[in-house]
């Protein structure tokens, strides 16, 4: 079944699946050291209890949540790189489906072990299951999630599967042997003929549609987890759209990132070209521009409208948040349509510092989301506890979010040790015709 | 022991008996109303007793007076008292930020000072309009929010109106306390020596003990309900502040004064706080017209951690700058 | 009471580790105690006897003390009944004023006496109570299609009754925690009083409603207690009756919502079966070629 190209690029990739050089052994070591110390942050919430953190009666959400909204959020980067250019059989996608991939599957993974941490007996998990009323967004959120690792899984496996039966079969690569029995299981005995093609075709097919579906799905439920309250600033009907825009917009700047950084690891020039961080860079484009109308649409009928609580809401965002709500909604809605905007600023690396702006910016979004609302609520805070009044986020809650980080930062590294980064077998597919038609 | 004035009987006259009268201070209406309880209602003192003795001269260290509360299952805490529909009536007129009701309710509940059931806050809804002391329980709400984003069903409204909290269900989530327009409330951040002074089995109904990572909130006292005792809050007020009673019978009463439920609230304007936001509370307020107190008694004899609490009302703003 | 008593029990050795350091009793504790007697309906006399102690400010009740009551008029002295005090210090017995009569004094006073005999610890005490038997009946009438309630107090002249002249009497109904007071009379001559009968008053599901009459704090009758029962009341509507089955907050969801649910469900979990089954057949099919090939080297 391997071809000749197919063998000359399996070749290429071969070293970055064989051999761990010592650089990237001290790199995952430092990951592996700083997830260690995210357990510790963790054994010390757990045994004194959620006063370590910087959480009281007011501001009951806070770091925790907002790192859960942007992981979930950052997922759904393979939906769209990965599904929609997939469906609309986009040539220039097929080097960084992959990653775009990994990405999806792995933040998917991170997102809701944040929930895990602010959930106060999580003895008691099990009873979401067991208990569950049909009524509560946050139900609504648990069958959505689940719902979305299991198809983004799917996904995952249909689109390595290619990959894992051309790494079976190719010679000139060293494995232990217990890797190549693992590749041979896990490639299901495909062996490219027509009849297995056209199944899997159909398959990829379908999920591609899911997880564009399950992508807006899901994040509309997060979503409308804060709009169904009552609390000023959240009870917004804006809030579904607008967290699937903001999603699909951090994703593109971790997309970017990413390929930024494995195109430098694995010395990918030839196929990670510029184009493709245009293309992307024109994505993020779109994206910041609808993110920019949705964040001015929202705030401007609040503020417009200046009921009492939207205007306390606002007052507060600009005195105690002035500079976070700049870079948000200013820096990181006009950088990326600038940088990608002007032909001269075009290049790999502005466009890659922009989109880690963008990452920040959106980050500190969901913070302006979460926690200045829950400051303002509608009865005042009459408290003399300091901490009580504003939230004060604590080391236990950094160290956790580092930890979150690096833990991504190990599944990406690990992952591509595992398959190749580009999707080999993709890459030496023919282009299809012109009038073929999607979903057949 | 006999002692020596015994051989002559003391003759009391009427007055000597209302000195020793069984309910201090309350009157006759109420000692009247003693009687009634032996009679056919049920016992319906609120006197304040907080040790109990046995003739054996066993200083029984009981404590508090809820010993005597019985306790029922979570299961059965989840079918409300039968025939009842309560509901409070809360006199801002004369409210003076005693905080007898606070602390009464956290002694009740086995609460630290750090845990308030009973808030009061101190408002003024615009600049004109008067400054008041808002004592603000939970509102037990007939549409209430809280119970809709439960994930687990851990907080119920029963059928008598009360929405309760099992806190051997709740996984401290948190999403009801996102869920609660009213901040009212807390979340239990690590274990309280307080909670362990309660030895009696855990009863939604007491709220009581108290569990680190859950949610826990004002619960009307079921349990004082069940043996006719009006809840902490409402005997504690000197000031006879708050009122309760069932909303099926149309009265309520603050322990001293009692009141056809509808009239009181006709006659005197009440109201039910942030309206419009829809949750249908069961607590009404009586707008503080003709206060019995200036606002300013509210802060006589408060501890300092608490007076700093009302540093940046605009109330205290506007009086500094006088 | 035997609830509070059984408590006590079950407690009190837990409870006796945590005592206070309290002075060694050396001399008994001054106690204190509180009578009240009040005529109720059928010629009935209810004596309701506090018994405490003063512990610093606080003041403490006694349980499980016996009272003794007695009543007495000019010469006889009579045991009427003994009974022990509950959790709340209260002790009460019904006594009824004839068959046999109670000892009066000329003017048809009794004196009640509540007797502690106080034990190693507590010093006894004493309290009486004087007063003259009455008795209050309400009954109820309308008049030109308006609605009364009349309330008659009698006291006792020898064998037959006499009117009660001149006194208050105040009007209640019974409800949950506390009376609620509708009105007060002044009895005339005839010791008769009425009052219109409230038309907002709210009783049973039938609209039956208890009427208390009561004298209390009478120099001459001390508490003096009578009630009847009419059918005048608005009937009671059961809000908990109203409680919705499916709404957001109860337990059981609304029907959309339960449906809306599980189409997406199906639908979205249903494409997933089908890659899966793609990926099975894909599988087997893989199988089947092996097997074909095998068949194919072995016949050729």
């Amino acid at each position: 079944m391997a071809n000749g190209k197919d063998q000359a690029l399996l070749t290429e990739f071969a070293p970055q699946i064989e051999r761990t050089s010592l650089i990237q052994f001290i790199w995952i070591f430092f990951l592996v050291g700083v997830i260690a110390a995210g357990f510790y942050a963790l054994y010390v919430q757990i045994s004194e209890g959620h006063i370590v953190t910087g959480m009281r009666d007011n501001v009951v959400w806070g770091i925790y949540i907002v790192n859960f909204i942007f992981f979930m959020g950052v997922s759904y980067a393979g939906a769209l790189i990965s599904g929609t250019l997939h469906l609309f059989r986009a040539e220039w996608r097929k080097p960084i489906i992959r990653m775009a991939e990994f990405i999806t599957i792995i933040a998917l993974l991170i997102g809701p072990c944040y929930i895990l941490l602010c959930i106060g007996r999580l003895d008691r998990l099990p009873y979401l299951v067991l208990f569950g009323r049909i009524q509560s967004p946050i139900t609504w959120d648990v069958i959505a999630i689940s719902t979305d690792i299991f198809g983004c899984l799917i996904f995952l496996y249909l689109a390595i599967l290619r990959d894992i039966a051309a790494i079976r079969d190719f010679q000139g690569i060293r494995l232990p042997n217990w890797k190549r029995k693992l590749y041979r299981i896990l490639a299901l005995g495909y062996v490219g003929t027509p009849e297995q093609q056209k199944r899997l075709h159909r398959a990829t097919d379908v999920m591609a549609a899911m997880v564009i579906a399950i992508a807006v799905i899901v994040y509309s439920v997060l979503a409308w987890i804060f709009s169904v309250t009552l609390q000023p600033g959240w009870h917004s009907t804006i809030f579904g759209p607008y967290f699937v825009i903001a999603a699909v917009f951090s994703g593109c700047g971790v997309m970017i990132v990413v390929m930024w950084l494995f195109r430098k690891i694995y010395r990918l020039e030839q196929f990670i070209t510029r184009k493709h961080f245009v293309n992307v860079g024109i994505l993020m484009l779109i994206l910041a521009a609808l993110f920019g109308y949705f964040t001015f649409s929202d705030y401007l009928t609040k503020w417009y409208g200046s009921e009492r609580n939207d205007e306390l809401l606002i007052n507060l965002l600009f005195d105690e948040y002035y500079w976070l709500f700049i870079l948000s909604n200013y820096v990181g809605v006009l950088m990326p349509m600038i940088v990608v905007g002007f032909p001269k600023l075009r290049t790999i690396n502005n466009i890659t510092i922009s989109a880690i702006v963008v990452i920040l910016a959106l980050w500190v979004n969901r913070y302006l989301i979460v926690v200045p609302t829950l400051e303002s609520p509608y009865l005042p805070i009459q408290d003399s506890r300091p901490a009580w009044l504003f939230y004060n986020s604590t080391w236990v809650e950094w160290v956790l979010t580092a930890a979150g980080v690096a833990f991504f930062a190990l599944a990406m590294t690990v992952g591509s040790k595992f398959i190749p980064i580009i999707n080999v077998s993709e890459m030496q597919d023919a282009p299809p015709p012109e009038d073929e038609e999607i979903l057949v | 022991m006999k002692r020596e004035s015994d051989s002559n009987p003391k003759k009391s006259s009427r007055r000597d008996f209302l000195k020793k009268s069984l309910v201090a201070g309350a009157g006759v209406v109420a000692a009247g109303g003693l009687v009634e309880a032996y009679l056919d209602t049920q016992a319906a003192e609120s006197g304040e007793k907080v040790k109990v003795l046995t003739t054996d001269g066993e200083i029984v260290e009981v404590d508090k007076a809820w010993l005597r509360y019985p306790r029922v299952s979570r299961k059965e805490s989840r079918k409300g008292i039968p025939g009842r529909k309560f509901v409070m009536v809360i006199d801002l007129a004369r409210c003076k930020n005693a905080r007898a009701c606070v602390e009464k309710c956290q002694h009740g509940h086995h609460l630290p000072k750090d845990q308030e059931f009973m808030k009061v806050y101190l408002l003024q809804d615009t600049e004109y309009t008067a400054p008041y002391w808002f004592p603000k329980p939970c509102f037990h709400c007939d549409n209430p929010l809280c119970v809709s984003v439960c994930p687990v069903g851990a907080t119920y409204k029963r059928t008598d109106g009360i929405v309760l909290i099992d806190t051997q269900r709740c996984i401290g989530c948190k999403f009801c306390i996102t869920g609660c327009p009213y901040s009212t409330r807390v979340f239990a951040w690590r274990h309280y020596e307080e909670y362990d002074e309660d030895t009696q089995p855990y009863s939604p109904e007491a709220s009581s003990p108290g569990v680190e990572g859950t949610v826990s909130k004002c619960d009307f006292c079921p349990d004082l309900i069940r043996v006719g005792k009006l809840p902490y809050c409402v005997s504690a007020c000197p000031m006879g502040v708050i009122f309760f009673g069932d909303l099926d019978e149309d009265v309520v009463t603050n322990g001293a004064e009692t009141f056809q439920f509808s009239q009181l609230i006709r006659d005197r304007a009440g109201y039910r706080y942030l309206e419009v936001l829809g949750t249908r509370p069961s607590v009404y307020y009586l707008p503080p017209v003709e206060r019995q107190f200036p606002v300013n008694r509210g802060f006589d004899g408060l501890e300092e951690n608490v007076s700093k609490r009302y540093e940046n009302t605009p109330y205290v703003k506007k009086q500094r700058r006088k | 009471m035997l609830w509070s008593v059984i408590l006590l029990v079950f407690f009190s050795p837990i409870l006796s580790a945590q005592e206070e350091a309290s002075p060694e009793e050396a001399e008994p504790v001054d106690t204190y105690l509180s009578l009240l007697a009040t005529y109720t309906s059928n010629d009935t006399v209810v004596l309701l006897a506090s018994l405490y102690i003063r512990h610093g400010r606080e003041r403490i009740d006694l349980q499980n003390a016996q009272i003794i009551f007695t009543a007495s008029g000019e010469k006889d002295q009579v045991e009427v009944g003994r009974a022990f005090t509950d959790s709340t210090g209260s002790a009460h017995i019904k006594v009824p004023l004839l068959n046999p009569a109670l000892p009066a004094d000329a003017e048809g006073m009794i004196t009640y006496t509540a007797d502690f005999e106080g034990t190693d610890n507590y010093l006894s005490a004493s309290e009486q109570f004087i007063s003259k038997p009455a008795r209050l009946e309400v009954s109820f009438y309308e008049e030109d299609s308006v609605r009364y309630i009349r309330v008659n107090a009698q006291q006792h002249a020898g064998d037959a009754m006499e009117p009660i002249t001149g006194e208050t009497v105040f009007l209640f109904v019974p409800t949950l925690f506390r009376p609620l007071p509708i009105g007060e009379v002044s009895l005339d001559e005839e010791g008769t009083g009425s009052i219109e009968f409230p038309m907002s008053l709210i009783g049973d599901s039938l609209g039956n409603i208890t009427i208390v009459a009561r004298i209390d704090e009478n120099d001459r009758f001390g508490y003096v207690r009578g009630e009847n029962t009419c059918s005048w009341a608005i009937p009671k509507h059961l809000f908990s009756q109203d409680k919705p089955t499916r709404e957001l907050w109860t337990p059981v969801a609304p029907i959309w919502m339960i449906i809306t649910l599980l189409t997406l469900l199906a639908g979205v979990w249903g494409h997933y079966i089908y890659a899966v089954t793609e990926l099975i057949k894909i599988k087997k099919s893989a199988s089947k070629e092996k097997s074909e090939e095998k068949d194919w080297s072995n016949y050729s």
